[in-house]
């Protein structure tokens, strides 16, 4: 009879792993949390949410955004500090005086050095600066360089290239046909017609199952115009009529308007 | 002696030469040999034990696997965890006992206030004696070993099991931020003291506590 392996502050390893599933933080100072991560703690530990009293200038230091400020903490004090995500990878990475944009549901925790910023494309986060931060994947991270084309639900985010644009798979929604596969799925459509393309220097990191993670609320964006998700509608795709959105090649959608139906 | 060996993380496997161990109703997935299954009523602590669980809500279905081959066990791919006790208290919610030594005396104890924080409601479930016992966690336990002098603060969503002599208390951090909706989401920890070994699994169930 073997017992199992058992860890005490001297033993647990210092900003790294402990296993798969449960990172540790060598805790002297400040480190930012999402809200309820932390699941065991040695030492001694305050956690605030941030947003108040003497820590809102940590909110003009480090988040830059007091719309989601809410679902963050302020772990502060010395200790070891596990956090862990509904038992999915956690990850550690290092940012050194760079950028990434992560999925809001996958960012964990981070050091103050980095600054939080809201990206505009929805539901991602920013950060930009020099420190560590833990992220949460649905399995390992896979790092891929750009150029390359990845399946929506894969991407965890990406750092140092320029944001992904759409990719619809070209060959297969041309023509009539094409356009009739595409809304109606008869003849067979992959599921794999629309990807996003990555371009330019950087990295690109995925996780190993198409399956995402709960996303996060990222906070609200002033509703101006020019602002992506700001609420207000710019050109002739907000008239009447016309659904917005993205129109497939070969879709109807402009022969209707050609024949006024 | 029941021999207990995990296949993979997420199944048990228990070798049996006559002897009988206790599991939960229904983890089992497999067997080789002959083996009988027989409904443990109040889970083998007699009609004390019984009417304490039906009283307490500490519900535990247990059966008696008694015969000669290999028997499996597995609970929704949850991952299992193997405790050797030599004579310790082993503390574990009842929904996370998935088999233990026949050997092993069962029972219930008051845990007070920090149960109920865990929604686990106000008793736990105590395993004594000397053998092996599986517990299940969501994903694989972090094993943590409380000294003296290094007291350790758990969240009541991810405790899963103790053992050694520990005194525990409700720590909370509520102020009047929670109660304007601007709470940590820390608000409640358990702080065990002593010594001893705790448990945690890397993932919260959703407690009471959680959202404040």
């Amino acid at each position: 009879m073997t017992g199992p392996v058992v860890y005490d502050p001297q033993t647990l390893p210092a900003d790294d792993n402990v296993d798969a599933y449960t990172f540790c933080v060598a805790l002297d100072g400040q480190w930012f949390l999402q809200k309820g991560k932390m699941i065991a703690y040695y030492g001694e530990i305050t956690f605030d949410g941030v947003g108040h009293g003497r820590l809102d200038r940590l909110v003009a230091g480090s988040f830059h955004s007091p719309l989601h400020a809410a679902d963050w903490v302020v772990a502060e004090g010395r200790g070891r500090m596990l956090l862990a995500d509904r038992a999915f990878d956690v990850n550690s990475f290092d940012l050194e005086d760079g950028n990434l944009t992560i999925r809001s549901g996958n960012l964990l925790a981070f050091q103050p050095g980095l600054s939080l910023k809201q990206s505009i494309i929805p539901g991602f986060l920013t950060l930009i600066g020099t420190g560590k931060f833990v992220a949460a994947s649905n399995g390992p991270v896979v790092f891929v360089e750009p150029p390359i084309r990845v399946d929506p639900q894969a991407l965890v985010g990406w750092a140092d290239c320029p944001s992904p644009c759409h990719h619809y798979d070209h060959g297969y929604l041309r023509g009539v046909l094409g356009g009739v596969r595409a809304l109606t799925g008869i003849g067979g459509a992959s599921g794999e017609e629309h990807q996003f393309e990555f371009t330019g220097a950087g990295q690109v990191l995925l996780q190993s199952t198409e399956q995402l993670l709960d996303e996060r609320a990222t906070g609200g964006v002033p509703g101006e115009p020019g602002v992506p998700g700001g609420g207000h509608r710019a050109g002739p795709s907000g008239a009447p009529g016309t659904p917005g959105g993205p129109q497939s090649p070969g879709g109807l959608g402009g022969l209707q308007r050609r024949f006024g139906l | 002696m029941a021999q207990f060996r995990l296949q993979g993380s997420k199944v048990l496997a228990v070798d049996l030469a006559g002897e009988s161990v206790k599991a939960r109703n229904g983890a089992m997935i497999a067997y080789d040999g002959r083996m009988d299954f027989k409904k443990l009523t109040g889970g083998g602590e007699g009609l004390r034990g019984m009417v304490t669980r039906r009283l307490t809500g500490e519900q535990m279905e247990m059966m008696e696997v008694r015969g000669e081959g290999t028997c499996w066990f597995a609970d929704r791919a949850t991952e299992i965890n193997l405790v050797p006790l030599r004579g310790e208290k082993l503390h574990v919610e009842a929904s996370n006992l998935l088999a233990a030594d026949a050997g092993l005396r069962t029972g219930t104890v008051f845990t007070g206030l920090r149960g109920a924080s865990q929604g686990n409601g106000l008793f736990t479930t105590v395993v004594e004696g000397t053998g092996q016992a599986a517990i299940t966690s969501d994903g694989p336990a972090v094993v943590l070993r409380v000294a003296p002098g290094h007291p350790l603060r758990v969240d009541p969503g991810a405790y899963v099991a103790h053992t050694g002599k520990l005194r525990q208390e409700l720590q909370t951090g509520v102020t009047f931020r929670t109660v304007i909706g601007e709470g940590s989401g820390e608000a409640f920890q358990i702080r065990f003291e002593g010594e001893g070994l705790v448990w945690v699994q890397p993932s919260e169930r959703n407690t009471v506590g959680g959202q404040l």
